[in-house]
């Protein structure tokens, strides 16, 4: 077990190593420069390179850094922590993920959290109940779910629950946009701004959630040992609960991990959409301000997230699942 | 009360993959391609022995009526993404300042209404849905073209083609498509619509690569591979004629699946801009404005791509479940 993970730690390690590179060098043989007379005939040429020095591109002399060289700078910067600075912001990366971090845990720990209670139950009763009304109703309701893009599902709840709503004679809607800025301090306000990205981020993970665990159900149920578990009289509740969900319910870990970066993915667009202060946001609004280090930065985060959850899955497994050995 | 679940008896759940059930001591044609075809149960060909596996493929998903019906809209989608845009021509890009925002059922010159600079929506919705058709059949063929020649080849070969491919699998799974998608198409220069295909067919091709290793990892050690093996088939011969044919039907599922996929992807380029580039409409494009529209009285300017949207997707998803259920009946 000790070798696996320090197997699969360093593994992990090449992987970001790697990732890092090649986002680097993507965002290095960009054509143009954050900085450049052409842009700005006004701008002298020294100033030029003082700006492009004090942002890690050129060395004192105003040579540019070859590709090699600049990449080294970046990792031994990013081992210090150091995410390199935003064009856009005049910040250093770290702290403006820092800032929203926080945020997009919140509402992405949310939606995770709904899509578990709201999808797991529902594929234990569809199959449980398989081939009844309220099986197939959930399997088109999760066909709907899969085939709406999140930002598609976002614009929808914004004209409904924002727009048309508010027309109505309720005279209420649900906010347009995100948290106000002092969220955190009234839980009831931040809530109400929460439930449509909420919404739109965990539609697809429920889809997801309660296919497979349908489908995992009817597999151990068709297994031998719930057959001997039938014939020797037990209850369908008990054999279905007791004997079948246990096992059933294992290979969930993995699909989590898996949709750890699914929904970081689908929050690039759905906090952009709902203006949530969170890193898709910033993510969203560097791709729109062809802001690379930023982008880079929050690929880095997602990559090592990513990363790290794969392993506690693959760990948590183990763990569950005697019959799992490394 | 729950229902019992159906035990495990019968045909349905014994037997392994591509034998057939009964055996009996004179073996049948039918059940001499029952085992050179693992899709396909024997007792279903000696139903129907005249009728081949695509034959009776195209059977099954014609009795699958949900499937039909989607078929059926997929078609007058693509006729009229295909036919419309070559009669109205250049109407999509037609700007009529006198009249924007004209509202959509209201008469017949603009049916679906105008947008913010009075070109006619539904002439736009086309062209847009030329657009993401074709980035979305052709990067499923860039798809198959890498994923499935790689895939096969990793898959009969295995070795350090094999780890590589799955290492490399590994790795994109874990970064964030949609930012992988816009770092590449932003280090190639310049947003074109022929950038985006490569791109999407270069970072995408992987699902179908790992369906295509796993179909060749079982189909290489079986009977009819071994016994074309001991005629002296070449290698390229069996990889073709022989393992290519057994190993198509989860590829063709995966690949219209793969369709749906691409189209919401390049929707959501186009909506962040990272798309074919304004004045040629795209569904994604279309609704990079919604901001504007929300408040106003203009919301269809925004139902109307998005439906569109979710309509396509939805339809392909249908089809491709719906092939799947024709190739592979146990999987049902």
């Amino acid at each position: 077990m000790t070798f696996y993970l320090v197997r699969r730690v360093a593994i992990g390690i090449f992987l970001l190593l790697l990732m890092s590179a090649i986002f680097f060098t993507l965002t290095r043989v960009t054509p143009g420069a954050p900085v450049s007379v052409g842009e700005n005939p006004r701008i002298h040429e020294e100033q030029v390179n003082r700006r492009l020095h004090s942002m890690g591109l050129t060395d004192p002399n105003g040579k540019p850094y070859s590709l090699p060289e600049s990449y080294v700078r970046y990792l031994g910067a990013l081992v210090q922590g150091n995410l390199g600075d935003s064009y856009q912001y005049n910040e250093p990366v770290r702290t403006l993920l820092m800032q929203r971090l926080p945020n997009s845990i919140l509402l992405l720990g949310a939606a995770l959290l709904v899509a578990l209670v709201i999808g797991i139950p529902l594929g234990i009763y569809a199959s449980t109940h398989q081939y009844s009304k309220a099986d197939m109703t959930t399997s088109i309701v999760s066909y709907v779910g899969v085939s709406i893009p999140s930002f598609v599902l976002g614009i929808y709840l914004l004209l409904i629950f924002a727009v048309f709503l508010k027309q109505t004679p309720l005279h209420w809607g649900f906010p347009l946009f995100g948290m106000h800025t002092g969220g955190v301090d009234d839980p009831l306000d931040l809530l109400i701004h929460m439930v449509l990205p909420v919404t739109a981020l965990a539609i697809l993970q429920i889809a997801i959630f309660s296919r497979f665990m349908r489908a995992s159900m009817l597999e151990v149920l068709h297994q031998d040992y719930i057959r001997t578990a039938r014939a020797k009289g037990l209850a369908v509740e008990r054999v279905n609960y007791k004997h079948a969900l246990r096992n059933a319910i294992l290979p969930i870990i993995t699909l989590v991990a898996i949709a750890i970066p699914q929904i970081v993915n689908g929050a690039i667009i759905t906090e952009g959409i709902f203006s949530w202060p969170g890193t898709g946001q910033l993510a969203f609004q560097a791709v729109v301000d062809r802001d690379y280090p930023v982008i880079l930065g929050v690929v880095m985060l997602v990559a090592a997230g990513t990363v790290f959850f794969n392993l506690i899955a693959d760990v948590l497994y183990a763990v569950a699942d005697p019959r799992i050995r490394y | 009360m729950a229902q019992v679940p159906p035990l495990p008896f019968g045909p349905a759940a014994g037997g392994l993959p591509g034998v057939p059930d009964q055996l009996s001591v004179e073996t049948t044609v039918d059940q001499e391609r029952a085992i050179a075809q693992p899709g396909v149960k024997s007792d279903e060909l000696a139903g129907a022995p005249e009728l081949g596996f695509w034959r009776l493929a195209v059977i099954r998903f014609f009795h699958h009526r949900v499937a039909t019906g989607a078929l059926l809209i997929l078609a007058v989608i693509v006729l009229a993404a295909v036919v419309v845009p070559v009669i109205t021509g250049g109407l999509y890009s037609i700007q009529d300042y006198r009249h924007p925002y004209k509202a959509p059922f209201q008469n017949w010159q603009h049916i679906l209404g105008t947008d913010d600079l009075g070109r006619d929506e539904l002439a736009r919705l086309l062209r847009g849905a030329r657009v993401s058709l074709m980035v979305g059949i052709l990067a499923v063929v860039g798809y198959l073209l890498i994923g499935g020649g790689l895939g096969a080849l990793a898959g009969y070969y295995g070795g350090w083609l094999d780890n590589a491919l799955m290492r490399f699998t590994d790795i994109i799974i874990s970064m964030p498509f949609l930012l992988v998608v816009i770092a590449v198409t932003a280090a190639t220069g310049g947003v074109r619509l022929s950038t985006v295909i490569i791109v999407i067919a270069a970072t995408g091709w992987f699902e179908i690569g790992r369906l295509m290793r796993a179909q060749f990892l079982v189909l290489r050690e079986q009977e009819f591979v071994q016994a074309a093996r001991a005629l002296g088939a070449s290698n390229t011969r069996i990889i073709l004629r022989h393992i290519l044919p057994n190993a198509l039907a989860p590829i063709i599922v995966s690949a219209t699946l793969g369709v749906s996929g691409i189209i919401l992807l390049e929707a959501a380029l186009g909506f962040l801009g990272y798309s074919i580039p304004p004045p040629e409409p795209s569904w994604g494009n279309m609704l990079s404005d919604f901001e504007q529209y929300l408040l106003s009285d203009h919301t269809y300017l925004v139902i109307f791509p998005a439906t569109a949207l979710v309509i396509t997707a939805l339809a392909i998803n249908l089809v491709g479940d719906g092939i799947r259920d024709a190739l592979d009946p146990r999987q049902r």
